[in-house]
C-alpha cells in the first residue's frame, strides 16, 4: 500500500524545517490490525498522518512518538494486543514491534 | 550522505509517480554494532540514494532490497554486520549480533487494465478500486464504455480495442484481466499486450477456446515464453459463479502474482502443521 500521504507530510514538514516523529510497523506476529511496514507519522502539535492499526495501541505508540520528538531517540515499542486491556475481547491478538524516531531536515 | 528532505522527496515521487524503490531502514541491532538506528538507504534499480554506514553490510543490503523490487514485499529481515542473511527465529536469537533491517518496495497504485465492460468487467473493477488499484477498462461499445457504468473511480476508454491498447502504458505494475465480449477480441488484445512486459496478463474462457486463441498467436510468431506466462482459464478455482465471484477468482489470483502466497485454505496450513511429521 503506498504511504502517498505520510511522504507528503514529511515533505512538507521538512520544508518548514519542522521535525517529525515516525512510527513505522517493523514486524507483526499473530493477528495484527496492520502489517509490516504501516505507518503512523506525528506532528510536534500531535496531530497525525496515518495509521498504525486505530485503537489496537495506537495511542500508546502516539505517546512514544511525542516523547521521541523530545528527546531524539529512535526506539522499538512492543505492544502486545493478546491480554484484553479493558476487560472486553480485542479482535486483534497478536504483536507488534513498532520503530519509533524522529527525523527533521 | 543524503539528507532527510532528500530521502521524503524521493520517497513521495516513487509513491505517485515510480519508479519504484526499495527503502531500507536500520531498525535494529544488538548492542555494541556500529551502525545508527534509523539510518535509510534507497536502492533504485541500478542506484541508491543515501547509506547506511557501508562495508559489506551495506552492499549485502543493496542487493536483497534490489532483488525485492521485483517482488512488492515489505518485511524486516535480518543480518550479521558482515553482511550475511540471518533467518529464522532460532538463527536470530542464537547469532551473536544481528542488524534488523526494514526493507519497503515503494511505487505507484498498481494499473488493473480491465479489457472488456461488460458484467465481470465492471465487477472486476469495482473489487480492483477497492483493493486500491487504479482502475481503467476498456471497450468499444458506448454503452458499455461510459463514466455511467461504473459507481467508482476508474478511467473509462471507448474506443478501438488494438489502437487503444497499444497506446495504453503497461509497465511490471500493470495487470490486465481480458474480459471482453468474445474470444475473437480476446485474442486481438493479448496479441497486443502479451509481450509487454506486464505484471499480469489473465484471460477469460473456456480451456478450450483459450489454448485455441493461444495457438493462433504461438503460429503468428509471437513470443512463446510470454504467451506461457498468460493466466487462462483466468482465476483461481473457487468455484465462482457469478460475475462478482469471478471478480474475486480474479483478484484472487492477481493479489497471489503480485504478494506470492500459497492459495490454500490457511486451515491447510495448520492442518499441515497438526500432522505428524513423516
Amino acid at each position: 500500500m503506498p504511504h502517498d500521504e505520510v511522504y507528503e507530510a514529511m515533505s512538507e514538514s521538512f520544508e518548514r524545517g519542522a521535525p517529525i516523529a515516525l512510527a513505522t510497523v517493523a514486524q507483526t506476529l499473530g493477528s495484527t490490525p496492520r502489517k509490516t511496514g504501516a505507518k503512523m507519522l506525528v506532528k510536534p502539535d500531535g496531530s497525525f498522518v496515518g495509521t498504525i492499526g486505530g485503537g489496537c495501541g495506537e495511542a500508546e505508540v502516539w505517546q512514544e512518538a511525542m516523547d521521541a520528538l523530545d528527546d531524539g531517540d529512535a526506539r522499538m515499542v512492543t505492544v502486545d494486543l493478546t491480554e484484553p486491556v479493558d476487560g472486553e475481547d480485542k479482535i486483534c491478538g497478536g504483536i507488534m514491534r513498532i520503530f519509533v524516531e524522529r527525523l527533521e531536515a | 550522505m543524503a539528507n532527510a528532505t532528500e530521502i521524503a522527496r524521493a520517497l513521495l515521487t516513487a509513491a505517485r509517480e515510480g519508479p519504484a524503490v526499495a527503502s531500507c531502514t536500520v531498525m535494529g541491532a544488538t548492542d555494541g554494532v556500529d551502525i545508527s538506528l534509523g539510518a535509510k538507504m534507497l536502492v533504485y534499480a541500478d542506484s541508491e540514494l543515501g547509506d547506511i554506514g557501508g562495508g559489506a553490510l551495506e552492499q549485502a543490503v543493496i542487493d536483497f532490497a534490489r532483488a525485492s523490487i521485483p517482488k512488492h514485499i515489505v518485511q524486516t529481515t535480518a543480518f550479521t554486520p558482515s553482511g550475511d542473511l540471518v533467518e529464522g527465529r532460532r538463527a536470530i536469537e542464537s547469532a551473536d549480533a544481528i542488524v534488523e533491517i526494514l526493507v519497503e518496495i515503494v511505487e505507484p497504485a498498481a494499473t488493473l487494465l480491465v479489457v472488456g465492460g461488460g458484467h465481470v468487467g465492471l465487477a472486476v473493477g469495482q473489487l480492483g478500486a477497492m483493493l486500491g488499484m487504479e482502475v481503467a477498462i476498456i471497450d468499444d461499445r458506448q454503452d458499455y464504455a461510459n463514466e455511467d457504468r461504473f459507481p467508482y473511480e476508474a478511467k473509462v476508454i471507448c474506443g478501438d480495442f488494438g489502437e487503444e491498447l497499444e497506446q495504453f502504458p503497461i509497465t511490471a505494475n500493470t495487470f490486465i484481466v481480458l474480459v471482453s465480449r468474445g474470444h475473437k477480441v480476446d485474442e486481438l488484445a493479448l496479441r497486443t499486450v502479451a509481450e509487454r512486459g506486464a505484471g499480469y496478463v489473465g484471460m477469460i474462457g473456456s480451456k478450450r477456446r483459450t489454448r485455441t486463441v493461444l495457438q493462433h498467436l504461438a503460429e503468428e510468431g509471437l513470443d512463446p515464453e510470454a504467451l506461457d506466462k498468460v493466466f487462462t482459464p483466468i482465476g483461481l478455482d473457487i468455484g465462482a459463479e457469478t460475475p462478482e465471484e469471478i471478480a474475486v477468482s480474479v483478484l484472487g489470483e492477481i493479489i497471489l502474482v503480485r504478494r506470492g502466497g500459497g492459495a490454500q485454505p490457511m486451515s491447510e496450513y495448520g492442518r499441515l502443521l497438526a500432522s505428524p511429521r513423516r
